[in-house]
C-alpha cells in the first residue's frame, strides 16, 4: 500500500512537470564529470570519460510551491471541499506553480587534448522541461463562478505556461589559463521534439451593471497558445503515425536551435575558490508541425435585445444565433501555423569556496606544488571543502533564486561526499547529500534533494534526484 | 537509498470523489423594449408578439450540469396606459413548458421586480432545461390615442438569471 502511494504521488508529481532545474549537490563536484554540464570551466584530472550510455546521468526533479499531496488528500477526517477551497483556491496565488524537469544523458564523453591544458567534452541529452503557474483567476471563475462578483475582473492573464521536449548536442572545451583560472565553454545544438508555450496572455472577463439590461458581462481577450509537434504526437497516440516520426524530431527533424555555456573557476588564493556558469543562452526557432491557437478581440453582452420597432421590421432574426455570431465575430478563436521562436530557460550558478584539511593528491599527475602557475599538473585538492552557491533560473515570471550551503568531504580518492542546505521558493528546509564513489575506472554517484520530507514524501513540495555511472581514466597505469 | 526508506502519512485519494464544485453563474437573459409610439400604432391589442430560438438553456453543457437557479425580472413603464406581457417557454415541438405574466400600470408606476426560482422548492428545472425557444406577447389594455407626459415613454423588460452549476 505503501509502495503504491509513493509511486501515484511520483507520477502524479512527475507528471506535474515541476520545475527548478536547480542541481546544487552536483555544481562544483569534480569527481563526477557531469559537473562538467553545469560549470564547463570545472577543474577537472580526467585523462579521459566515458559515462555508460542511458545510465551515466539521470536526473529528476519535481516542485510545487503551492500545495503538496498532503494537503488535499491526507486521510485526516476533514472534508475535502473544506481543505480545496481553503487551500487550493483561496490558498494559492499566481506566483505558486508546479513545475518539473528530467534529464537522460544518451552519450557523454570527455577527453585530454594534446595540450593537456585543454578537456574536450561532448554529448547528447534528452530533456524535459515544464512550469505551469497557479491560474487563480481561472480556477476562482470556475470555482465559484462570477455570480455576486460585479465589476471583480477575472485575469485572464493568470493562465502562464510553457514546456519542451528536447534532445541537445553539446560539445565543450574547458582551458585551464593558469594555475588559478579555468575558463569553460559549451555550444549546444537543441533539436525541439514538443513544445507548448503560453506565456503572454491578456485581457479580463468581468460583469457589470448593464447599460440597457440588469448585466453585462464583457470579454477582453488577448490569449495565444503556442505549440509545434503536438500534431506528430497525436498521430503517434492515434496509430495515425510511428514513434519513429517523433524520434526523428530529436535528431534534427524537427525544431532547431543553438545556446551556450560559459562558467569558470578561479583561486583567489590557495585554499579560496569562487566559481560561476551560465547555461542555454540560446533559443530554438518552431517551425515545423506549429499549431497555435488565439483567442483575441472584445465582446460586451447584455443578453438577446428586442429593440421595437426594429424587432417587428426583422420579424425572422433569430436574435440568440445572431448573439452568438456577433460574440464569435468579436472575439474569434482561431487557429494558424505561424513559426515562432523560444529562450531556453537560462540559468545561473555562482559558488565560492573554502578549502581546508588534509590534502589529496590527483589521481591525473604528479602531486603539484600547487603555487606553481601554469602547466599540465593538476592543483592538490583538499579533503573538506565548504562554501555557499546562489543559483537564479528565467522564469515566465521573472527569475527565481535558490542559495545553498555546502559541506564536502573527501575520503582518498576513493569516495566524497557533498551536503547541501538550501532554501527557495519550494522549500526552507531543504538538505541533500551526493555520493560519489571510485572503484578503479569505475565512478558511481547517487544524490538526492529535500531529505527531510522523505519522512512524509506526500507532504513534500520538492523532489529530485540525480545518478549515474562512468567509467574515467587518469592516465595512468 | 533514500527512497527505501521514506515514509508517506495514509493518503485516501477516494476523496477525490466527494469534491463537489458548483459555481453560480450570472447573465442577462432578455431586454425588450417598445415606445409607446408603436403601441398606438398597432391595430390590435397584441402590439407585440414573437417566437424565438433560445438555446442555451438546452444546451447540453448546461441542462445536464444544472442544479437551480433564479430568473430576475424588471418591468418597467413610462407610457401612458397599463400594459401585459407575457413570456411563454416553448420546447422543440412548440409545447407551452410555462407561462411567466406580468401586468403594469400605466405611469406612474413602480418597477415591477419578480424573482422565479428553478429547482429545489422552486419551479421545476425541467422547464429551464427544455426550453429552445421563448414567445414573447405584448398587450395593450388601456387605449391608443393617449401619450404620456413622460420623455421617451417606453416600456421596458429587463431580466438576468443566476444558476448553479455543477462541474464536479
Amino acid at each position: 500500500m505503501r509502495i503504491n502511494n509513493i509511486f501515484l504521488i511520483l507520477v502524479l508529481g512527475v507528471c506535474n512537470f515541476v520545475t527548478s532545474q536547480n542541481k546544487q549537490i552536483l555544481y562544483d563536484f569534480s569527481e563526477i564529470p557531469q559537473s562538467l554540464i553545469v560549470n564547463p570551466g570545472t577543474e577537472t584530472d580526467f585523462q579521459w570519460y566515458s559515462g555508460v550510455p542511458l545510465l551515466s546521468g539521470i536526473s529528476f526533479q519535481a516542485g510545487s510551491s503551492g500545495i503538496s499531496v498532503n494537503d488535499v488528500f491526507a486521510n485526516d477526517g476533514l472534508d475535502i471541499n473544506d481543505k480545496f477551497r481553503d487551500r487550493v483556491i483561496n490558498g494559492m496565488n499566481t506566483k505558486d506553480d508546479l513545475s518539473g524537469n528530467y534529464q537522460i544523458e544518451l552519450i557523454n564523453a570527455g577527453y585530454r587534448g594534446k595540450n593537456p591544458d585543454n578537456f574536450y567534452s561532448f554529448g547528447i541529452y534528452n530533456e524535459g522541461d515544464a512550469i505551469g503557474y497557479w491560474f487563480q483567476d481561472y480556477a476562482l471563475l470556475g470555482y465559484e463562478g462570477n455570480a455576486d462578483k460585479l465589476n471583480k475582473r477575472f485575469d485572464l492573464g493568470d493562465l502562464k505556461t510553457r514546456g519542451e521536449i528536447l534532445n541537445v548536442f553539446h560539445f565543450g572545451v574547458s582551458k585551464k589559463i593558469d594555475n588559478k583560472l579555468t575558463l569553460g565553454l559549451r555550444g549546444k545544438l537543441y533539436s525541439g521534439i514538443l513544445d507548448f508555450t503560453s506565456t503572454k496572455n491578456k485581457g479580463y472577463f468581468v460583469t457589470n451593471e448593464g447599460q440597457n439590461n440588469l448585466l453585462a458581462n464583457t470579454l477582453n481577450a488577448d490569449i495565444e497558445l503556442k505549440s509545434s509537434g503536438f500534431v506528430v504526437f497525436d498521430d503517434v497516440t492515434r496509430k495515425d503515425g510511428s514513434v519513429g516520426d517523433l524520434v526523428k524530431r530529436g535528431f534534427f527533424g524537427g525544431d532547431l536551435g543553438v545556446g551556450v555555456d560559459f562558467g569558470f573557476t578561479y583561486h583567489l588564493n590557495e585554499q579560496t575558490v569562487v566559481t560561476a556558469s551560465i547555461l542555454d543562452l540560446g533559443f530554438i526557432y518552431h517551425s515545423t508541425d506549429v499549431l497555435n491557437y488565439t483567442l483575441k478581440g472584445d465582446a460586451r453582452v447584455e443578453g438577446v435585445e428586442i429593440i421595437l420597432p426594429d424587432a417587428i421590421n426583422n420579424g425572422n432574426t433569430d436574435f440568440w444565433q445572431d448573439l452568438i455570431d456577433e460574440v464569435e465575430e468579436l472575439v474569434p478563436f482561431e487557429d494558424n501555423n505561424k513559426s515562432y521562436i523560444t529562450y531556453r530557460p537560462t540559468k545561473l550558478y555562482g559558488s565560492l569556496r573554502y578549502n581546508f584539511g588534509e590534502q589529496i593528491g590527483s589521481k591525473g599527475s604528479l602531486d603539484c606544488n600547487c603555487n606553481v602557475s601554469g602547466g599540465s599538473s593538476y592543483r592538490t585538492k583538499y579533503a573538506n571543502n565548504v562554501g555557499g552557491q546562489l543559483y537564479v533560473i528565467n522564469r515566465p515570471r521573472g527569475p527565481q533564486a535558490a542559495l545553498s550551503a555546502f559541506y564536502l568531504r573527501r575520503f582518498g580518492n576513493v569516495m566524497a561526499i557533498k551536503t547541501a542546505y538550501t532554501i527557495d521558493k519550494y522549500s526552507l528546509t531543504n538538505v541533500g547529500l551526493g555520493v560519489s564513489m571510485q572503484a578503479g575506472p569505475v565512478n558511481l554517484y547517487f544524490m538526492a534533494d529535500n531529505l527531510l520530507a522523505y519522512q512524509n514524501i506526500a507532504a513534500s513540495n520538492y523532489a529530485s534526484f540525480q545518478l549515474g555511472i562512468n567509467i574515467i581514466s587518469w592516465g595512468k597505469n | 537509498m533514500f527512497m527505501g526508506n521514506s515514509c508517506v502519512e495514509e493518503q485516501d485519494f477516494g476523496q477525490y470523489n466527494e469534491l463537489s464544485v458548483i459555481p453560480q453563474f450570472e447573465s442577462s437573459i432578455i431586454y425588450i423594449e417598445a415606445t409607446e409610439e408603436i403601441i398606438n400604432l398597432a391595430t390590435s391589442a397584441a402590439f407585440y408578439t414573437q417566437d424565438f430560438d433560445f438555446n442555451p438553456f438546452s444546451e447540453n453543457v448546461f441542462a445536464d450540469r444544472v442544479v437551480d437557479g433564479v430568473i430576475t425580472y424588471e418591468l418597467e413603464n413610462t407610457t401612458s396606459k397599463p400594459l401585459q406581457i407575457i413570456l411563454e417557454f416553448l420546447d422543440e415541438a412548440d409545447t407551452i413548458l410555462d407561462t411567466e405574466t406580468f401586468f403594469i400600470d400605466e405611469t406612474p408606476s413602480a418597477v415591477l421586480k419578480r424573482d422565479v426560482a428553478y429547482g429545489n422548492t422552486g419551479k421545476s428545472l425541467d422547464i429551464i432545461t427544455n426550453t429552445s425557444k421563448i414567445r414573447v406577447t405584448a398587450n395593450n389594455l388601456g387605449d391608443t390615442s393617449s401619450i404620456s407626459s413622460q420623455q421617451e415613454p417606453l416600456i421596458v423588460l429587463k431580466s438576468s438569471g443566476k444558476f448553479s452549476v455543477r462541474i464536479k
